[in-house]
């Protein structure tokens, strides 16, 4: 059985990551794209924590505390927002939301 | 840096509840994976020895974020929608093929990267306390920004949702 | 004194004259006509004036200068050192060319004063007299430059004044609709074209032979030439130096025949007599004409040595230039002379007077009488000039009656025509004197001008031995009994004899201005005899071989000392040595009097008088319908003149027709159409119609509006990214984010 080492928490972190993009890039469903940015932010965090027990530094962890409590605030936000915008639009398909258009 | 089996045990689970997430029909099992997945994690913490983090990882993304989700859902209805997937064909093929060349090129780094990794180092002390410590000593700066963000977010919060018309349901 | 830095002025004032008159006379007429005409006239009789008085000094300077020639250089006109041709603008003032200046400016000035009585109350008036100025100042270019080039430059402006002159009233149309001023002016200048072809070719052929047109290298080069005797080289070929000499001196008399007036170039001058009559007195009785007669005189030294070519050298082989210019000239004479027998119009007999006068001048330098002729020239210039403008001052005189007339019916009134005139010594006193003054002095009767001069002529044909000289003696004297008769004619017809017309009947004298000036000139046809009176005591003939001749510069008859004309001119004339066989055949000029000759010739002229008086107007009573009792002779075949035909039926037609075509095709289709319209034109509007159309709205516009337009294709282009979906952002931030991976994990780390 292969050891586990740093590599394979790179390897799972980067494959969450990526499902987490592309969950971004190819889901039709605000909240659900919110949901995948969360996944992201996961993945990043589970690196940061791999680091910091490979490295011996606590201050990975720390790091992630913060990542955590920013991901939280940013999530209040952000659903805040959906709301908002389901309130006019009535529907939160980002497809729809293109009133940017240039 | 771990058992292997264990690892790999969770590894399955957390990429099967990434993907779960992002295929689902239903928002509701969209959230329900994720919140499978955060679990997961959270153990990876505990294997990592990162016991306070796995605890906030529980409380805070699992008990409070993922509720908060589930809320929002609940109140939009938005469990059912027409598409799932984006109509836009040539980005979404953009977007997979992306997502596979940056696999790729990890998997490469990886496979070509330096032989002399260093090697893991020993178990250090990452009880709460010295979490703490780390935390109010080195980095007390940003933690007190946090903090400020937090209120900013608060505030924001309630303008974004407010709403003129009262009594009315939002 | 010396006053030959005074000589650029003899040139000046006639210029001063002219832009007087030709800019600012007009404006002086037109304001007040009487003060307008004073000024206008006396302004550029002044000028004239001015001329006299330098050539009056330039005339005492050589007095006091032992009679040197002088060269006065003005400036460099042609210079080019590589072919030594050198031509400067310079006057020779020697005693020859100022005779010549002194007769052209003297008679010029009156007739100047003249000319402002004459062309009282004519529209261009002062036109007429910057004109005149300008004739001058041509003329006197002509006789004052140093080369040939400067002669003809003259040569050629006074055919143009003459154009002008003739033709000064060009507009105006006679009874046929013809334009008959305008048609001789041409004529004038389309025949002296002939002359001046032959003038063009004798100066290049000069320059040939002696590598200089300026007068003293010429004839320097020319005498070594002649003493060294050899051939000259044209492509190779050996050319004799006497065929040369020959071809040079025909080709002058060409030119000479043209402006002079001789057979077969004479057709000109009695057309002429279509302008104004101070024109026909000025230019062509005393000045222009004579302009042939100085060209020979002045290569006197040429056509010398032309004269002793032998042989093959000779004209065609068979006859020497100088004995051609004899026989031409004479027989101009005579031919003259019998034409004007048949002439109704008083300037037409006067006109072939001129012509056959001239023919005596052109004999007399043919047979080497330099003198002579020039005596003849100088005479005849004033009374002949005095007959002209006193014809005109009796045509102005009939005019006058015609218009005092109470019928005013007559509108085939010709007031030129003797037909209709008669009596007219008891209506104009003065005119009719001076007249009669004049034609006596013209029929050569002693003691008068004219018989000093013509005299002179006959006798030198009759005293030397060729029959070339005997030819020319006989049609001279012959001339002179013509000359005699028709004058006599004349005379008989417009002052003697009863009117025959009314106008003629009221004739009125002419004003002053126009009286005193043929005052002037009748006393110096009475006196000019004493310029050059012969020896009327034989004196020891001069040696034989001189071709001037070199008498002692003293005594004449009667005891009087004083400077004949022969004297002044000798030192012009330049003598030249000769060798010993050549002494043969140079003519000498007798230079006492030949008693034969002079009493002949007189007794002559008399009888030819009284028989005109006779012949004419004999019946009583006498109409202007009268037929000519001449008619009945064969004389009147000489009122058809056979040049003057070919001339009409043959030149006149080709003429018109190359000017049409060369103005119709060749001026308007060609250079017109053509050249301007469709090459120039078309081709600058379809350039500019390029250059807007292509250029610049497609080329420059374009490159503009593209700038623009693509600018604007490629924001559309870049538009599309911002699609409003965040989505499509957030691939792009994805994107990005590999590539930074991709950077990150293979550029620093390894």
């Amino acid at each position: 059985m292969p050891e586990i080492t740093i590599d394979s928490y790179i390897i799972l972190s980067t494959t969450l990551f990526i499902i987490g993009a592309l969950g971004v890039l190819l889901r039709r469903n605000a909240i659900i794209v919110f949901m995948s940015i969360e996944m992201m932010l996961n993945a990043a965090n589970l690196l940061f924590v791999a680091f910091s027990r490979h490295l011996g530094d606590i201050d990975g962890q720390v790091l992630v505390f913060f990542v955590i409590t920013v991901a939280a605030a940013e999530v209040a936000v952000g659903l805040a927002l959906i709301v908002a915008i389901f309130r006019t639009k009535k529907n939160i398909d980002i497809d729809t939301l293109n009133l940017m258009k240039g | 840096m771990g058992n292997t089996f264990v690892f790999m045990l969770l590894a399955a689970i957390a990429v099967g509840s990434a993907i779960g997430m992002l295929v689902s029909r239903d928002a509701v099992h969209s959230a329900l994976f994720l919140v499978l997945n955060f679990i997961t994690i959270a153990v990876f913490y505990l294997v990592l020895n990162a016991p306070f983090i796995a605890m906030v990882q529980v409380t805070v993304y699992a008990g409070a974020i993922m509720v908060l989700f589930m809320f929002v859902i609940m109140l939009l209805g938005a469990e059912r929608l027409r598409g799932v997937w984006s109509d836009r064909t040539g980005e979404m093929v953009f977007a997979a093929f992306l997502g596979f060349l940056l696999l790729v090129i990890f998997l490469i780094a990886l496979v070509m990267g330096n032989g002399d990794a260093v090697a893991t180092a020993g178990m250090i002390d990452t009880s709460p306390v010295a979490l703490g410590l780390r935390l109010f000593e080195a980095y007390i700066f940003p933690f007190e920004v946090v903090g400020i963000l937090l209120l900013a977010a608060m505030i924001g919060v309630v303008i974004l949702t407010i709403s003129n018309k009262r009594g009315k349901n939002a | 004194m010396n006053a030959f830095g005074l000589a650029p002025l003899l040139l000046i004032f006639p210029v001063i004259g002219v832009l007087f008159n030709g800019f600012v006379g007009r404006q002086f007429v037109d304001a007040d006509r009487k003060t307008g005409e004073k000024w206008s006239g006396w302004f550029g009789t002044m000028m004239a004036f001015g001329a006299f008085a330098v050539a009056v000094s330039l005339f005492l300077s050589l007095q006091a200068h032992d009679y040197h020639a002088e060269v006065v250089y003005i400036l460099d006109w042609i210079n080019i050192p590589s072919a030594n041709f050198s031509v400067p603008w310079a006057m020779r003032i020697d005693t020859l060319s100022v005779t010549m200046m002194l007769v052209v400016t003297g008679v010029g000035t009156l007739i100047h004063i003249y000319a402002i009585g004459y062309m009282h109350g004519d529209q261009d008036f002062s036109r007429f007299f910057a004109y005149m100025n300008l004739f001058l100042f041509f003329m006197l270019i002509l006789v004052s430059g140093s080369s040939y080039l400067m002669l003809f430059v003259g040569w050629e402006g006074v055919g143009l004044c003459s154009f002008l002159l003739i033709g000064f009233w060009f507009d105006r149309v006679d009874k046929n609709g013809v334009w008959k001023n305008a048609n001789a002016a041409r004529k004038a200048f389309v025949v002296n074209r002939i002359g001046d072809f032959g003038m063009v070719l004798a100066i290049i052929l000069t320059f040939w032979a002696f590598g200089s047109l300026e007068f003293d290298p010429v004839f320097g080069t020319a005498l070594e030439m002649f003493e060294s005797g050899e051939p000259l080289f044209l492509f190779g070929q050996e050319i004799a130096f006497g065929t040369v000499i020959t071809v040079i001196t025909a080709l002058f008399l060409l030119g000479a025949t043209g402006k002079s007036a001789q057979i077969p170039l004479y057709v000109w001058l009695p057309d002429a007599m279509a302008g104004p009559t101070p024109v026909s007195a000025l230019i062509h009785a005393a000045t222009m004409v004579t302009s042939g007669i100085y060209l020979i005189v002045r290569s006197n030294v040429l056509f010398e040595m032309a004269r002793l070519s032998i042989g093959d050298e000779m004209l065609f082989g068979v006859i020497t230039t100088p004995d051609l210019v004899a026989l031409v000239g004479a027989s101009t004479a005579l031919l003259a002379g019998l034409i004007a027998f048949t002439q109704f119009d008083i300037k037409g007999v006067l006109a072939y007077s001129t012509i056959s006068q001239l023919g005596f001048m052109i004999a007399a330098v043919g047979m080497g009488a330099y003198v002579a002729g020039m005596f003849h020239l100088i005479m005849h210039a004033f009374f002949k000039a005095l007959l002209f403008m006193s014809a005109g001052s009796v045509i102005h005189g009939m005019e006058h009656g015609h218009h005092h007339l109470h019928d005013h019916g007559d509108d085939d009134f010709d007031p030129q025509d003797m037909r209709t005139m008669g009596g007219l010594r008891h209506r104009m006193k003065i005119t009719s004197v001076v007249y009669i003054i004049g034609a006596l002095a013209l029929a050569g009767i002693v003691p008068f001008a004219g018989f000093w001069s013509k005299d002179e002529i006959l006798a030198h044909a009759s005293a030397n031995d060729s029959w070339v000289f005997t030819a020319v003696y006989v049609m001279l004297v012959f001339a002179a009994f013509s000359t005699a008769f028709y004058m006599g004619r004349q005379l008989k017809m417009v002052f003697f004899s009863k009117p025959r017309h009314d106008a003629a009947a009221h004739a009125e004298e002419s004003s002053n201005l126009m009286t005193y000036p043929l005052i002037a000139l009748a006393g110096l046809a009475v006196l000019g005899g004493l310029s050059n009176l012969p020896h009327f005591v034989k004196v020891e003939q001069a040696a034989h071989g001189e071709a001037v001749a070199h008498a002692a510069p003293d005594t004449f008859a009667f005891g009087l000392n004083y400077l004949g004309l022969e004297h002044w001119l000798e030192h012009s004339l330049d003598a030249f040595e000769l060798t010993e066989e050549h002494i043969l055949h140079m003519p000498h000029t007798p230079t006492n009097i030949q008693w034969f000759v002079a009493i002949s010739s007189t007794v002559l002229a008399i009888f030819a008088l009284s028989l005109a008086f006779f012949v004419v107007y004999r019946k009583k009573p006498e109409t202007a319908q009268d037929p000519d009792p001449l008619q009945k002779t064969p004389i009147w075949w000489f009122s058809v003149l056979p040049l003057n035909t070919l001339y009409m039926s043959y030149f006149i037609p080709a003429f018109n027709r190359m000017a049409k075509w060369l103005a119709f095709s060749f001026d308007w289709t060609f250079w017109h159409d053509f050249v301007h319209d469709r090459l120039i034109r078309d081709m600058f509007v379809s350039f500019a119609d390029f250059t807007s159309s292509v250029i610049d709205q497609k080329g420059v516009d374009g490159i503009v509006n593209g700038a623009a337009s693509a600018t604007r294709q490629l924001s559309g282009l870049l538009r599309r990214t911002e699609s409003g979906y965040v989505r499509s952002y957030a691939l792009s931030i994805f994107m990005g984010a590999v590539l930074l991976v991709i950077y990150f994990l293979f550029t620093t780390a390894g």
